[in-house]
């Protein structure tokens, strides 16, 4: 078998043109994603059953079913319903981009508020005690005790869901989007060479992940600069 | 109260251990006969754990000679297994197996090493288990019971591969002081029935009245070797004397 | 509703094709996580490397990648195999059901392989030394001590690991597996009935990682009832 070399030199511009779109997105779907996953958390944890129990039924039902499902209902499903067609949202559920977006933001909104949950029930119970003793409100408590605590404590498993939520970008060539998947999948279909493109296009996509898992790794030891033990 | 048997169980002749560059044992010469009681005391990293944890290699000492039970300790495997089935330890953190339960914990080793029969081994376990005044927690697991009652367990599994020597890795430094007496109390009781033993402990008042010999290490060193009355009244090193005051001041 | 008449034997045997894959590359996956943890946690170093290559390359490539580069390539080499028996053959289809359990095995086999390695660490080593102790020789004490130990640890993440599985198996849909997305789609087709067909496979999926989840929680209690009993 032969390694086509000079192919890959010729590929490998062509796959980069679609980066822009991997990594639009990657960060449309990650901010839209976290927001959603605040939301999600304080609807959980609000102790009111009508917003937790919703909630829980969200997060099960998206972190129960295949992310490539998600993305079939939303893009060749729902136009099959009449009163999305004729809804105001309808210009950007038609487009491949918008339902791609919709899809990776309400799936990564569910595990990342599952992750953001787990990062708040981590924060010692004393230290909230000491807020409330010290007399700070419930909501200053969240926000100036509990939250930067919990934002360290997930930082492992959030830099996990970015990568992952990296990989489900390519996911969007199925439904047409020209990502770096869709372009790699394009030029494999002209020139039968799997090998040699695949490749090609993975050993970027191991590039990205070693960037996200360097940053988060900076992040990290930036944050745990006061709780890194020194006794 | 030691033996009119005079052959010597355990031998050991100018042993070194090193951690890396440390060295944890320097030149230690020590034999102890059947039936004897030796209590091993000195400050931490002195070395007295290290020098019980050879006598069943599960530490492997680097010079020297060590003769355990007619066994010499080398690194043939083989021979590795039989000497620990003939010498029993407990551990400070007593090591119980939390999957299991009690009966279980006790029947465990002498069903896979000596291929007793499951009903023998159940009979020995609650022997054992009534010896350690706890039969009745028989079918309990290890994280419903007490810290003292864990460790008497712990000594019933030890005895239960009949062993000839009783190894104890400070038995009582992990249990709250109300529980020591109940493991101390079992500890003599064997004591009298004979059982050859080596306790690295700081119970100073269960050496005066158990040990026949009482030995102070202290960095890797055998310093002092007595039996009780002449260590503690008369402790001719001045780093004994400086231990004991340490130790027995409050 | 109605619109599935007719196709309720097709999905049924379409999910009989989801079990069978899921049996497939859980099995593959238990084996490919020991064989890297032993690789892992094994003294010799090129072993290590490419354990840690493989988790690496594993967990950061999107498993649409992974798939595609394994079913193309597999083709290619089985093709490139028989044309040296018989160089009239054109092209050999590799089975996708082969290719695709073998796939998604080697990228959860790549988090299994932390989750054993971090189960084997995580054993206590002090109940290890009982077990040498009493005399138990080093297979022993790793069938009835170290086992023991081990299983109950990965278990949770395991679980994890198994619900990414199932969940995963949709993708082999794209390599042309007939499971329950290719009978959608076909009935998608005759029907016109996208969403309807889509949300039927969302649900199918739903309930396999419902049962997964269940099964998990039993096999919790069971792996904690000597702890449950504490005082």
């Amino acid at each position: 078998m032969s390694f086509d070399l000079a192919l890959i030199a010729n590929s490998i511009p062509k796959i980069l043109l679609g980066i822009g779109l991997t990594f639009e997105l990657l960060f449309l779907s990650l901010f839209l994603g976290t927001v959603l996953a605040i939301s999600l958390l304080l609807m959980r944890i609000s102790g009111r059953w009508y917003l937790s129990a919703p909630t829980m039924v969200y997060i099960y039902i998206f972190r129960g079913t295949p992310i490539l499902v998600q993305i079939f209902i939303i893009y060749y499903g729902l136009p099959q319903l009449e009163f999305i067609r004729e809804s105001f949202f309808w210009p950007i559920l038609r487009e491949p981009f918008g339902c791609a977006i919709i899809a990776l933001t309400l799936n990564t909104g569910a595990y990342v508020s599952e992750i953001f949950r787990g990062g708040v029930l981590g924060v010692d119970r004393g230290l909230k005690e000491a807020g409330a003793a010290l007399g700070l409100s419930v909501t200053h408590r969240f926000i100036y005790i509990t939250s930067p605590i919990a934002i360290r404590l997930c930082l492992p498993a959030y830099s996990n869901d970015v990568i992952s939520l990296m990989k489900s970008t390519a996911l969007a060539s199925t439904i047409t989007l020209l990502d770096m998947m869709g372009i790699a999948r394009t030029i494999v279909a002209e020139t039968y060479a799997p090998y040699e493109i695949f490749l090609s296009v993975m050993v970027i996509y191991l590039i990205i992940t070693w960037v996200i898992q360097r940053l988060f790794g900076w992040i990290e030891r930036r944050m745990s600069r006061h709780v890194r033990s020194e006794a | 109260m030691s033996d009119s048997n005079q052959t010597t169980i355990i031998q050991l002749e100018n042993v070194d251990k090193f951690f890396g560059d440390f060295q944890a044992l320097k030149n230690i010469s020590l034999s102890v006969k059947k039936g004897e009681k030796i209590v091993v005391c000195g400050p931490s990293g002195s070395g007295k754990s290290t020098l019980i944890r050879c006598i069943n290699r599960l530490e492997e000492h680097n010079n020297g000679k060590i003769v355990v039970n007619g066994h010499e300790l080398t690194s043939d495997v083989a021979d590795i297994d039989a000497v620990r089935s003939e010498v029993g330890m407990v551990f400070q953190n007593f090591n119980l197996f939390p999957h299991l339960t009690i009966i279980k914990n006790l029947m465990l080793a002498p069903r896979k090493v000596r291929k007793v029969s499951k009903s023998e081994a159940h009979d020995t376990a609650m022997k054992y288990l009534e010896r350690v005044k706890i039969p009745e927690q028989a079918d309990k697991y290890p994280s419903q019971l007490s810290g003292g009652q864990q460790q008497r367990v712990a000594i019933a599994r030890a005895l239960c591969m009949n062993p000839e020597i009783m190894l104890f890795d400070e038995p009582t430094s992990a249990l709250d002081p109300e529980m020591i007496s109940e493991v101390l109390d079992v500890m003599t009781d064997l004591a009298r029935d004979g059982m050859t033993m080596i306790v690295v402990t700081h119970e100073m008042g269960f050496a005066r009245s158990v040990a026949d010999n009482v030995i102070f290490m202290d960095e890797g060193e055998i310093v002092e070797s007595n039996p009780p009355e002449e260590f503690f009244n008369n402790p001719k090193n001045e780093r004994t004397k400086l231990f004991l005051s340490q130790i027995l001041s409050h | 509703m109605d619109a599935i008449d007719g196709w309720w034997d097709d999905f049924f045997w379409g999910s009989l094709v989801v079990v069978e894959l899921f049996v497939v590359a859980l099995f593959l996956t238990v084996l490919f996580g020991l064989l890297g943890a032993a690789a892992k946690l094994s003294g010799n170093g090129l072993a290590k490397t490419i354990a840690n290559a493989y988790t690496i390359v594993f967990r950061g490539t999107p498993e649409i990648l992974v798939l595609l580069l394994f079913y193309f390539g597999s083709a290619i080499a089985l093709t490139a195999i028989a044309q040296i028996f018989d160089p009239e053959i054109k092209f050999v289809d590799f089975p996708p059901f082969w290719a695709g359990s073998f796939a998604i095995a080697l990228i959860i086999g790549s988090y299994a392989t932390e989750t054993f390695r971090g189960a084997f660490l995580g054993v206590d080593p002090g109940q290890v030394e009982a077990a040498r102790a009493l005399g138990l020789s080093n297979i022993k004490t790793f069938m009835y001590v170290r086992i023991p130990a081990m299983w109950r640890l990965a278990l949770p993440p395991f679980g994890n690991h198994m619900l990414s599985l199932i969940k995963d198996t949709a993708l082999v849909a794209i390599i042309g597996l007939e499971e329950t997305l290719f009978v959608a789609e076909q009935a998608i087709g005759y029907t016109a009935k996208p969403f309807t067909m889509y949300i039927l496979v969302g649900v199918i999926y739903l309930g396999f990682s419902t049962i997964i989840t269940l099964s998990v929680m039993v096999l919790e209690k069971y792996a904690n009832k000597h702890l449950e009993v504490a005082r």
